[in-house]
Formats: structure tokens, sequence, C-alpha cells
């Protein structure tokens, strides 16, 4: 680095190296280091620097900014039933399913013989004739 | 690129409210800073960060990583949304737009040279041409690296440099006075 790149980005960054471009640091610094009029380049430019920073007041945002602004953030949109109430339905219908069927297997077979029902509506026809 | 961003901005735009938070706790400090320093004016610079948030919501869902970082982005709408500002103060002329007014309480005497100090640094800024004041807002307040703040006014970084030189060169000037009072006063001070 020579005197010249060195004063324009003094110019430029001011005196603290940290805001320098990354791959420049190094350099300046040892620049810096040897060269005789550097420290009174740099003195001018920390001066501005100090002038700068003065300014730097930390005014923290006002305390209801930060709620205005996230209560229009994007939301997501709550389902017309809750979901749990979702799942028990279907729960119970899926219930009602399984036991109306099991049950249906579960209950004893018809009868194939139907005896008893015909003699059931000939009886009394027997008991008349013989009155 | 890895934006630090990106998977914020993807949960936000989905509607999870704490990547939102998130999001604002990690940028508004930041969007109300450079909004300051542009505008002069803490009440317009609340305006412009909620502008950029109502922004930032309405593209958060369709934001797509990949060509600026998401910081990058929502700089580049602060930053146009103060320079929209400034226009419009131009045309309306008003001679007390951006001015900041000094507090009438009663204040320790160093408290009060340090307003007066940073009342004069902020008008010296705001005297600035509008791209000159931004460079400087956001590499020497903001700290941000070269090729960031480059990347942030759309220019190269030999132009980066010409601006905060010129725009550093004008505040030297505006600000000798000051300069002498806040080095002098340190001396003074000084054992």
């Amino acid at each position: 680095m020579d005197r010249e790149r060195f004063a324009s980005l003094l110019d430029a960054y001011g005196a603290e190296f940290r805001r320098w471009p990354a791959e420049t640091r190094a350099d300046a610094a040892a620049f810096a280091a040897q060269d005789a009029e550097a420290a009174a380049l740099m003195a001018d430019a920390r001066r501005l620097d100090a002038v700068l920073d003065a300014a730097r007041e930390t005014v923290a945002p006002s305390s209801d900014l930060a709620g205005r602004i996230l209560a229009f953030a994007p939301r997501v949109l709550r389902p017309a039933f809750d979901r749990r109430a979702m799942l028990a339905l279907a729960a119970c219908a899926v219930f009602g399913v399984v036991i109306g069927y099991g049950g249906g297997l579960m209950a004893p077979p018809p009868l194939e013989d139907d005896t008893y029902f015909s003699m059931a509506f000939e009886a009394p026809l027997m008991f008349e004739d013989e009155g | 690129m890895i934006d630090p961003d990106a998977e914020l901005v993807r949960n936000a735009g989905a509607g999870d409210q704490r990547a939102a938070e998130a999001l604002v706790r990690r940028h508004l400090p930041k969007m109300v800073g450079v909004a300051r320093r542009m505008l002069n004016d803490g009440a317009e610079a609340e305006d412009v960060a909620q502008e950029v948030f109502l922004r930032v919501w309405r593209e958060a869902p369709r934001w797509k990583p990949g060509q600026a970082k998401f910081e990058t982005w929502m700089h580049r709408v602060a930053l146009n949304l103060c320079y929209d500002r400034l226009r419009r103060r131009r045309e309306k002329t008003d001679p007390d737009a951006g001015v900041m007014v000094a507090d009438a309480r009663p204040l320790a005497s160093e408290e009060w040279f340090a307003r007066q100090r940073a009342a004069k640094v902020n008008a010296a800024l705001a005297a600035l041409p509008e791209r000159q004041r931004a460079a400087i807002a956001l590499v020497h307040f903001d700290e941000m690296s070269n090729i960031a703040a480059a990347e942030i006014l759309e220019i190269s970084v030999e132009a980066l440099e010409s601006l905060l030189a010129r725009g550093r060169r004008a505040l030297k000037a505006a600000l000798a006075d000051v300069a002498q009072d806040l080095l002098g006063g340190a001396e003074d001070r000084a054992p």
C-alpha cells in the first residue's frame, strides 16, 4: 500500500480500520506503523470520527412501534372448527360404524325354521274348528 | 450466498408470529436508525420503519432467496421511502421540516453541550446530498461493510468510496467548530 492509496481509504472510511475493506486492513496497519506522515493523517481523520460519534445517539424506537407493526404481520387463518374437536368427531363416527357393524356380527343368526311363526297364526284357526 | 434471514422470512410469510417478532427485533432498530439519519426526524423515521415492515409482510409469502439479501432489500426500501419524503419536503419548502426541536427541559450543562453537538452534527448531515448522507449512515453509523453498503446503494465500491470521501470532506468543513469544542473540551478536562 502506498501513501496515496492509504490517504484515499482514510478519506472514505475514517481512522478506524474495522470500517475499512477487509482485504486492506492488515496492509493499512503495517503502512501506518512505518510511515512518518500516516500518524498525522490518521489524527485528522480520527477527529472527524469523534465529531460524528458525538451524534451517535441510541434512541430506542417507541415502545408501541413493534406492536403496531406486528399487528399487520401475516397470520394463519384459523379453521372454523377446532382441530381437536374435528378429530374427536371423526373418532366418534369411526367408533359408531365399528360398534354397529360388530354388533350385527355378534347378534344370534336368524332362525331358519319358521314353524313357530306359522303355528302362531294357524293355531287360532285350529281352535275355532274344534269349537 | 447464505441469507441469515431466509428462514425467518419464509416462516413469517406463512403466518408464524414468532418469526415475525424475531424479524422485527432484528431489524427495526436499524430501519429506524437509518431513517433517522436520513430524515433528521424521529417521528418520520418511525413512520418509514413501519412502512418498510408493511412491505416486508406483503413480500414475505412470496420471497425467494437468491439475488439480494433480505436485509439489503429492506435497506433499499427504507432509503427509497426516505428519498420520497425528502423530495416532498423540498416541494413543500417548509423551512422547519427535518429540524429537530430542542428539548425545553433544563439539562445538566454537560448533557446540554452534548445535545447541542449532536444537533449540529445532525444538521450538517442533513445538509449533505442524499446519496452522501446515505453512504455515511450505512458505513459510519451502521458499520456496514463496503460491499454491503455498495449493494444497498446499487453502486460500485469505488463509487461508494467517492461518496464517502466527499461527504466526510463536507462534514469536516461544516463541523470544524464542533471538533474544536469537542476535542478542546476533552483536553481541558484531561488531568
